[in-house]
Formats: structure tokens, sequence, C-alpha cells
């Protein structure tokens, strides 16, 4: 790891001051379970590290609201094991609960938060070898393209960079229609999350649009929608998914209305399967509609060299997500 | 002396002993090297070759030397040299502080003319000739041996069914829980190391080899009172260890060196791939007639790596006596980490090419997989003895695991919506022998302690509670009662721990040497007590006494009388088979539900029956069980060393995508012991993990009708497998 200053300031403005307002020399520390590692691998090297851990207590809160349906505040600085056990969440929120309580095992969800979630970086096995020179890291080519792609994009048109964004909240929250709020030099600011995400495709980039001296403070979204999410993983424990989806609407009369399907693990950014929420839109959802809603969950995936398979997971994922979402007594278990 | 047997009745042996120092490991009391820290000690690290192979045109080592925590530096390679893969040591740096020692190896600048590089078996075999390792003559792709029995071709003529398949594990990674390294400390011709070994003594050997030119009258002493795993791959003290002696050496001061995982992943041993196409036939009674494979795998390419392991030796495994056999193989050497030898060496992937290819026939011929099985276990010395041994244990895990009922034509069991029902077995066979030069030694004193000692090591299997099992058996005491010491190289000979040999070769020894230090107990105390020696008994009914007709004493009493007298028994193996023999069965059964729609295996219970002859601690011998399964279900479900074809570099090296099973991947363990006293002792180390793989694929093959060929058994090859049946 290379040598840093470490700060800890007290409130968001003295945060703010202390970044750059381009990613390089400074980075924020959250849980730190990304970051660490990053700079131990000396893919980060940062000169300054900016912990978040000296700001109050409302960083962390997590509020329910009143109303009804309520509207509800996760602060950034909440970890996943918060959000995972929370009473609330999980009867509003199953599919945001369930999502927190399958990352990585108790150690990671204790030190992890949200913000650091939203916010950590890809897991392409090219970009965490510090001896490999990629587009993100100011390198001229994609080495997973024509190299080991087992993991990658399989929703892939118009992108030089072929990496998966790795959270699992983030579909959960994006199809929850869940908005971040954003600190930076200029003050608070609001971004809903299917904005909050972009593809990197250089080393001036991060996996999100946020400039390196912004933070994100908190994420608010409101109770009432269905919602699930699956994961399809190799191992039961301890694993990323190799295809995620989330799936949340609302349920007027027996049918599922303002259907959002978000796919994870198999694009750049989460990916919003606007067929998939056609093909449920105004449905009672069903073993046949849930299928065909995964059917068209696939349209416009052109998979790589070697993970073609995720393909067949999305049509699976989306149709037990949907189920789920529905209160159906899961068919697979 | 009358001859030294196993007792016909034993009070402690074969029964349940939580290991004594089980409470020291779970609390942290007990000291690994690396937990070692000395005076002034130094930290030292390993700089590798960032290419897959390269010349070395410059190594630039000015700035690092200028680094005021820059103590000393240890070449393996020179300029000029070539580096043969992305891990290949070429220097290792002492300095005052691991950060500092880190800053120091990224300071030295390196600069290699880069060399054509294979690290893919698939790129080898398209470019056999191609020379990227040492040796470039022989290309990548070098025959290595090959064997005819019969004449297969006759054979497959005539058979009612013939299969032809290809199978195949991928390289497997050591993962020792500790990594490999040492603290190594000079006083005067005094070496002393803390090694994560399996061989203290081998180790203390070899180092007083590689200084005697300096130091002629070099002593090493090597210690390992604990170690977190070795599989094979700890004999040595090969890169790191050289490195650290020698960089203590030089600075005059105690040295660490321990890798970190991504090395261990890289340098520290692997087990050869293997992939063999196999084609097999039989009759409609379940006899397998001929059976032919052709196999490659790849050991690495380094200086250090050989062949792969001998797979045309080892196939069709356990079953010797089938009559027409043809094998040939071959070694692919990449520009990758070496192999080492690892638990059961060639062993888990035999028995999976073999294993497989039996249950495809089984499968083609209509017939139950574990009949098929038994018409087949070997009649031909010298392996005819294991036959009663697997019929016994067929008939065991039948029982144990209700195979008539759950076992199933192939794809044809119950479901629950995607997922479908498999259970499947497998074989397996190692030896195990126990071996002489190993030195026990028993001292009992006056206030009635009794310790054993021994320079063995504990790899984890419980060694401690060995010998101080047989000790207390003989001397008519509790496991308590005795105190083990091991792990050190100067309490005398003891041979590595590798081929399952560590508890057939110490415990006899251990009970000899209770045995004699019991004989010179009694005549030490015979005068004392006023008894003739021959009338003193140690009677396994009054456990902590002596007795003498109707005079007893407890053992404190009876001690006490030794004044300053001290007993001692010294004791080795034999050197016969008459206190441990060689050669064990194994069967392993696996239950799994696959997920059809997605790929998922998940594995529900597995059923053991193992035979290690005398069993010596029973409770020790289940968890090794479980433990060999474990490690299979890791090789199975999830192990695969990946390499990049492009930029030559390992893509996995971590615990992140080199996946193990996590707790929510192990199923139900249900062992069975088979104890056969009148084997004497047998090791186990070994045997458990070997048909694991072999079961689970085959369970999985029960389940879904279609084989899926190639392990780990991820959604992905899964997937791939149904696709080419045409879905499921
Ligand atoms: C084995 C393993 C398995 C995992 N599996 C999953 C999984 O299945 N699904 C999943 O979603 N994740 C998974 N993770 C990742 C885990 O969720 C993240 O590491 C964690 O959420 C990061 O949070 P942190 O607080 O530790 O972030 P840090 O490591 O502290 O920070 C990560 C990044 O976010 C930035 N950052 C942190 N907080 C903020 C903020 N408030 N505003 C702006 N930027 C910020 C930091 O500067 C840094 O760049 C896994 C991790 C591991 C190691
Ligand atoms: S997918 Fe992205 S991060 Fe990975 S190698 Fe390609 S450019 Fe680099």
């Amino acid at each position: 790891m290379k040598n840093f200053t470490y700060f800890r300031p007290t409130s968001l403005e003295a945060a703010v001051a202390l970044l750059d307002a381009t990613y390089g020399a400074t980075e924020l520390l959250a849980g730190g379970t990304d970051l660490l590692d990053l700079q131990k691998e000396y893919v980060a090297q940062p000169d300054k590290v900016v912990s978040l851990s000296g700001l109050g207590a409302d960083f962390r809160k997590i509020t329910v609201g009143t109303g009804t349906p309520p509207t509800v505040e996760i602060g950034a600085g909440a970890t996943l094991a918060d959000i995972a056990d929370h009473k609330d969440l999980r009867e509003l929120f199953p599919g945001l609960t369930t999502a927190a309580a399958e990352i990585g095992g108790p150690q990671i969800r204790n030190m992890g938060t949200l913000g650091g979630n939203l916010c950590q970086r890809n897991r392409c096995w090219y970009f965490r070898d510090e001896g490999v020179s990629c587009l993100l890291k100011g390198g001229r080519k994609c080495y997973a393209t024509d190299g080991d792609n087992r993991y990658h994009a399989v929703f892939t048109s118009g992108h030089k960079c072929v990496i998966v964004n790795p959270s699992t909240l983030a579909p959960v929250l994006i199809a929850l229609k869940a908005e971040a709020e954003v600190f930076g030099p200029k003050g608070k600011r609001t971004l809903p999350l299917d904005k909050f995400f972009r593809a990197p495709e250089s080393a001036e980039h991060r996996e999100h649009v946020l400039a390196a001296n912004e933070i994100v403070t908190k994420v608010t979204l409101k109770a009432g929608p269905r919602n699930g999410s699956y994961e399809v993983r190799h191992k039961q424990s301890y694993d990323w998914p190799l295809v995620q989806a989330a799936v949340a609407f609302d349920l007027e009369g027996g049918t599922a209305r303002n259907v959002r399907v978000v796919l994870g693990h198999v694009a750049p950014t989460p990916h919003i399967a606007e067929a998939a929420a056609k093909a449920l839109e105004g449905k009672r959802v069903t073993e046949e509609t849930a299928v065909a809603a995964g059917k068209a969950a696939t349209e416009g995936a052109r998979p790589l060299s070697g993970n073609a398979y995720k393909v067949k997971l999305i049509e699976v994922a989306v149709k037990r997500a949907a189920l789920l979402a529905a209160g159906a007594k899961p068919y697979w278990t | 002396m009358a001859e030294i047997k196993w007792p016909q009745q034993r009070r402690v042996i074969g029964t349940k002993v939580p290991r004594v120092d089980g409470p020291d490991k779970a609390t942290g009391l007990a000291r690994y090297g690396f937990d070692i820290n000395r005076r002034g000690m130094l930290h030292a690290m390993i700089l590798r070759s960032s290419v897959p192979h390269g010349r070395l045109k410059t190594v630039d080592v000015s700035a690092a030397e200028k680094h005021p925590g820059f103590r000393g530096i240890y070449y393996f390679k020179r300029q000029g040299q070539e580096v043969f893969y992305v891990g290949d040591e070429i220097l290792a740096i002492a300095a005052d502080t691991e950060e500092h020692c880190q800053d120091c190896l990224r300071l030295v600048r390196i600069e290699y003319e880069p060399l054509p590089f294979v690290v893919t078996e698939e790129a080898a075999l398209k470019d056999p000739g191609k020379g990227t390792v040492p040796n470039p003559g022989q290309g990548n792709v070098r025959p290595s041996g090959q064997r005819t029995v019969g004449n297969v071709e006759d054979a497959f003529g005539k058979a009612d069914a013939v299969v032809e398949g290809t199978y195949s594990v991928p390289v497997q990674s050591h993962c020792c829980l500790e990594p490999h390294g040492m603290v190594a400390e000079w006083q005067g011709n005094n070496l002393t190391v803390w090694c994560s070994t399996q061989a203290t003594t081998g180790i203390a050997g070899m180092l007083e080899g590689q200084f005697r030119n300096r130091v002629p009258d070099v002593k090493c002493r090597c210690i390992t009172h604990y170690m977190g795993g070795g599989y094979g791959s700890k004999f040595i003290p090969g890169p790191t260890g050289i490195a650290c002696s020698e960089l203590a050496f030089m600075t005059k001061a105690p040295v660490k060196l321990f890798l970190d995982r991504y090395e261990e992943q890289i340098s520290a041993g692997n087990r050869p791939s293997a992939t063999a196409t196999v084609k097999i036939a039989g009759t409609k009674d379940g006899k397998i007639t001929a059976f032919q494979a052709d196999i490659y795998g790849t050991p690495g390419g380094g200086a250090g790596a050989g062949a792969v392991d001998a797979y045309h030796q080892l196939v069709p495994y356990v079953y010797t006596s089938i009559p027409n056999i043809r094998t040939t193989n071959r070694t692919i050497r990449l520009n990758t980490g070496d192999r080492q030898a690892f638990r059961a060496p060639g062993h888990p992937q035999a028995c999976f090419l073999t294993e497989s290819a039996v249950d495809d026939l089984a499968n083609k011929l209509g017939l139950d997989p574990l009949e098929v099985r038994r018409a087949n276990l070997p009649t031909d010395p010298p392996n005819a003895f294991k036959k009663p041994i697997y019929e016994k244990q067929l008939e065991i895990v039948a029982e144990m695991c209700d195979w008539k009922k759950r076992w199933h034509p192939p794809g044809q069991g119950p479901s629950k919506g995607p997922l479908k029902h498999g259970i499947g077995l497998g074989l397996h066979t190692w030896g195990g022998g126990g071996r002489p030069n190993n030195d026990v030694r028993v001292t009992i004193k006056s206030n009635g302690s009794v310790l054993v000692q021994c320079s063995t090591q504990d790899l984890g299997t419980g060694e401690r509670t060995v010998l101080a099992i047989v000790v207390a058996e003989v001397l008519g005491l509790n496991v308590k009662d005795v105190t083990s010491e091991i792990g050190e190289s100067q309490f005398g000979r003891s041979t590595g721990s590798g081929g399952s040999t560590t508890c057939p070769g110490t415990a006899p020894a251990a009970l000899i040497a209770a045995h004699r230090a019991r004989d010179d107990l009694f005549d030490k105390l015979a005068p004392r007590l006023g008894v003739k020696k021959d009338d003193l008994k140690i009677d396994p009914a009054k456990p902590g006494k002596i007795v003498a007709g109707d005079k007893e004493w407890t053992w404190k009493e009876a001690c006490a009388r030794l004044g300053m007298d001290t007993v001692v028994g010294v004791g080795d193996h034999p050197g016969d088979q008459s206190l441990s023999s060689q050669g064990v069965g194994g069967v392993q059964v696996c239950e799994c539900w696959v997920d059809t729609e997605t790929g998922v295996v998940y594995l529900k219970n597995f059923w053991a029956v193992q035979d290690c002859g005398l069993v010596i601690n029973k409770l020790a011998c289940e968890s090794q069980v479980a433990g060999g399964i474990i490690m299979g279900i890791h090789y199975a479900m999830f192990e695969e060393r990946l390499m990049d074809d492009n930029t030559g570099r390992p893509l996995n090296a971590d615990m992140e995508f080199y996946k193990l099973a996590g707790m929510k991947d192990i199923p139900e363990i249900h062992v069975h012991m088979m104890d056969m006293p009148e084997r004497g002792v047998i090791g186990i180390g070994e045997p458990p993990t070997i048909s694991t793989a072999a079961a689970i694929g085959n369970a999985i093959c029960n389940a879904l009708g279609v084989r899926v060929p190639r392990t780990p058994f991820s959604p992905m090859n899964v997937l791939a497998a149904l696709a080419q049946k045409g879905g499921a």
C-alpha cells in the first residue's frame, strides 16, 4: 500500500474541501471493504484518504417516515448489516434486504456501507490486476473482450469496457425508484438512482457520475411497490452473483402496474429491462407471465465469447424475482 | 524382550478423544511460525517475475538499496537469466519493517526481454512443438508414458456396450490456511528456524546442507509446534526458506519471510490438471472388459516441474483386474507455477477419470452402478486383499444411505420443480504405511509426570493426541495425564508427514517406547516396592494403578518411589508390518439436487466408509474423513486456476474468484470408520479426499441424465452440459 495522509473530518463541508474535483489523488473511505483492497493491490494509490467515520449519527441513520405508504431514508453510512436486519425495511422492501443479506459474509456486511456499495469499483480481474493496464487504468484496450470474460457483461452494445456493475443493492433501489442525495462543493443535489451510474470508459471515469468531491449522503425511497430480488450464485455464501434480477410493481386489483425490472451483473451499469417490464405491465404475475418477462429481459443481449450462459440465467432470475415480488411460494426449493 | 503387539483389549485406543491441543488452537494460544517475533527481526519479501516468460535485461536495485529500511538482498536470478512464469522468483529483500520491505521491492527496476509463452493447455495443444519452458527443444507437449495390457481393440469388438467420453479436472492451487514461510535466526553456528513444514528434521538437514560449505559445523534446529496445513507442499525449505535463512545469515539478524495469499496461489504449488478421452467396454453382466485412456495434464513448466502424475499407471484406478488396458500420458508444460505433491498425488484425478467412465458404462448397460463396482473389484495380487474390504464397505455404505431406495436410473429420479435428485458413488485406495526412523521417547518422573516426545509435526491431524493416546493406553493412564511434545527437530529422527505415514510411523514407535518405559519403570520400582519385577502389572481394569498380586499403588504413589531417578523408554517403528501395514479402500456416496434452470448444484448428503486398520482416535479419524470430503467438495464444485492466454497472467490468484466452498455449500457428512485392528495402524491423511469429486460428478449425472464432463460443477459448466443434451 502506498503511503497516504489520513483525514477524519466531522462535517460534510470539511470533507468536500479536502477532496480534489477529479479522481486520482484523493479517496473517500467508508467501511473500507473495497477501498483498502484496491490500495493493497496498488490499483488505487491515493495520497489523501478522507474518512467518513467522523460524520454524525445522521449519516448512518435509517428513518421510516410516518406517511402511508411511508417514505424511507437510509443514510449512506448505514451498514449492509443495518439494512439487512432492519425490521421495517424487511417488511417494506424484502427485495432490498434480501440483496443486502446476501452480500459477502458477516464481516463485509458489518463494515460495508450503502454509500460504499453504490460507489464501489468493478471486480473485473484485469482491472484488479496491477500488472494489466486496461482502458480504465489509462491503457489502450479492454482485455476482457478477447480474454476470459465469463463474469463480464452480456449487454455489450456500445460499450468499450465490458465490466458489470457490482452493486446488488443498486438494481433493487432503481426498481424502487430510489433517489440519492449528494453533497458537493455547491451543496446538495438529488440524483435519481437510475441516473446515478455510468458505463466507464477511461481512467477519469468511475462506475457512477459523481465528481471526486461529491459525497452520497442518503438514499430515499417510497414504500408501496411489491418487490423482489433473485440472484444466481455459484457458491451459496461469500460469492458474487452471476446474474441478479430485481422486480418491483404496484399491485392493483391483482395486476401489476408500473413494473420495473432491473438486472445486475449483466451490464456496465444496472440494466433496466424495459421489454421485461412491458411484458408484465397490466398482467397478473403468474409463472406464465413471469416466464414471458424473463424471455423479454434478454432482448438486446450480446454476450461475449465466454458468457452466453448468463443469458439463460437472466430468464430464470427475472422469472423468480417477479414471482418473489408477487409473494408466490418459490417453486425452486 | 517379547514381541510388542497392540493390546487386544483397548481402553483408550479407538475411543473418541478430543485433540489435546484443540483449545489452544481455538483460543489462539497456539503459536504458528507466523506468530513468532524476535528482537530486532527483519521482514523479507520476494520480488517475482511480472512476465510469463522473459530474459532479465536489467535488474537495477540501486534505488532500493538507498531506502533507509533496506537491510539485505538475496538473488534467485541474475541479469541475463530467464524467468518462466508470472511469479517466478527473482530476488528477495530484507528490511526493517514489512512496509519498508514492500517499498524496497517496488524500487527495484526490472527490464525484461519478452519471450514467447503459453499458459493454457488449449493453447499448448494448438502448437505442441512450441518451446517456451526449460528444454525448449522438447516442445510444450511431451509424451510421458504409456501402458498396454491385453488387447483393447479385440475387447471393444466383442463387448455388449462401449462408451467413449472426455473427462477433465483443472489445475488446483494449494490453499493451505497458513502460508509458506519461516522465521530464521542465527546464533553463532546455530540456525533456528520456526517453519511451517511437514518435515522438521528434513528442513533442518536441508538447511544445514545449504550452509555447510560456509559454516562447517552448522547446526540447524527446526521448530514447528503448530502449522496450518501443508498437503504435500511443505517438505522443503523452497525458495522461501532459502531466501529467509540466507538473508538472516547475511544481515546477522532474525528474518521473517511468509508468502501472502497471491504468492501462495501463483507459486506455492498445485495439483496438475487431467483430461482424458476414455473408451470403456463391458458385458451385460457388468464386467468391464476394456479400458483405454489418452490422458494429458499440466504440472506447470518452471524449473521445478517434472512430468504430470503418472496417470497412465494410476488408471483404471481401483479396477486393476480389467483384462485389457491401454493408456497414454502427455505432459503439457506451461509458463505457470509448478506442481507440488498434493494430498494423494495423482489419485483424485485418476479416480475422477476412471469412476466417471465406469458410471457412464453402467448407465449404458442399464445397470446399478454400485453393482457394477462390485462386479469389478480387484482379484489380482497385490490388490486382491482389498476385494473383501470393498465388498464390506459397499454393503455398509449401501445400508447407510439406503442406496436401493435412493438410487434411480439417470435422469429418472424425484423432482422438486426444476430441482432433480441425484446420487452417485466413487471408490478409492491409498497406501499409508508406517516407516522406521521415527524416534519416540517417553519420560516418567517421580512426580508421576509422563512426557512423550517426537520431532514429528502435526499438520492439523491430531498427532499430539495420537502419541498421548498410545502412551496412556500402555501405562494405564488417561490422555490428560500424558504431555506430548512434538515439532522440534532436536527430539530425534522423524520422517516427513507425507503419504499418510505419520500415524502409522509414530504410533508403533510410541507403543514400543511406552512398553520400554514401563519395563524400565518396573525395573526401578520392583526393589523399592519390595516385589518381584515380573509381578508388577498395569491392569486395564484398574486405570491409574500399578498392581502386584493383591497389592496396588496409585500411579503417583508408585512413581514417587523413583526419587531422583527418571524413567526413559525410546522406540522406533520396527520396520516390519507387525504394528502397521498399508493399503486402504474407501467408498463415498454423494446425494445432491441440481437446479436444471440455473445449473446450481446443491449437495445434500455424503456418506463415507473408510478403513485405516487399527483406529487410534476415532474422533480424529472421523474428522479427517469429513475434512477430506470438504476438500474434495472444493475441488469438484469450485476450484480452478485460471490463466489469461493474452497476458500470460493469473486471473484468479485470490480468494474471490479462486472459489472455495463456504458454510452453506457443505452438506451433511456421515462417516463410518471400519476398524480392522488385526492390520495394525494405517494412515488416512490422504484417502478420504480422493473419490469425493468422482462421487459428486456421478450424482450430478444421475440427477440430470447427462454427464457434466468437467469440474468445477459451476452453473456455467452444468448449463453447457444440459445444452448439449438439448435443454432440460
Ligand atoms: C467477497 C465479497 C463479496 C461481495 N459481494 C457483494 C455482492 O454480492 N453485492 C454487492 O453489492 N457487493 C458485494 N461486495 C462488495 C461490498 O458490498 C462493498 O465492498 C461494500 O459495500 C463497500 O462499502 P464500504 O463502505 O466498505 O466502501 P469503501 O471501501 O469504504 O468505499 C468504496 C468506494 O466508494 C467510495 N465511497 C464510499 N462511501 C461513499 C460516499 N458516501 N459517497 C461517495 N463515495 C463513497 C469510496 O471512495 C470508494 O471508492 C462484496 C465484497 C466482497 C469482498
Ligand atoms: S472490462 Fe473494463 S475494466 Fe475490464 S479489462 Fe475491459 S476495460 Fe478494463
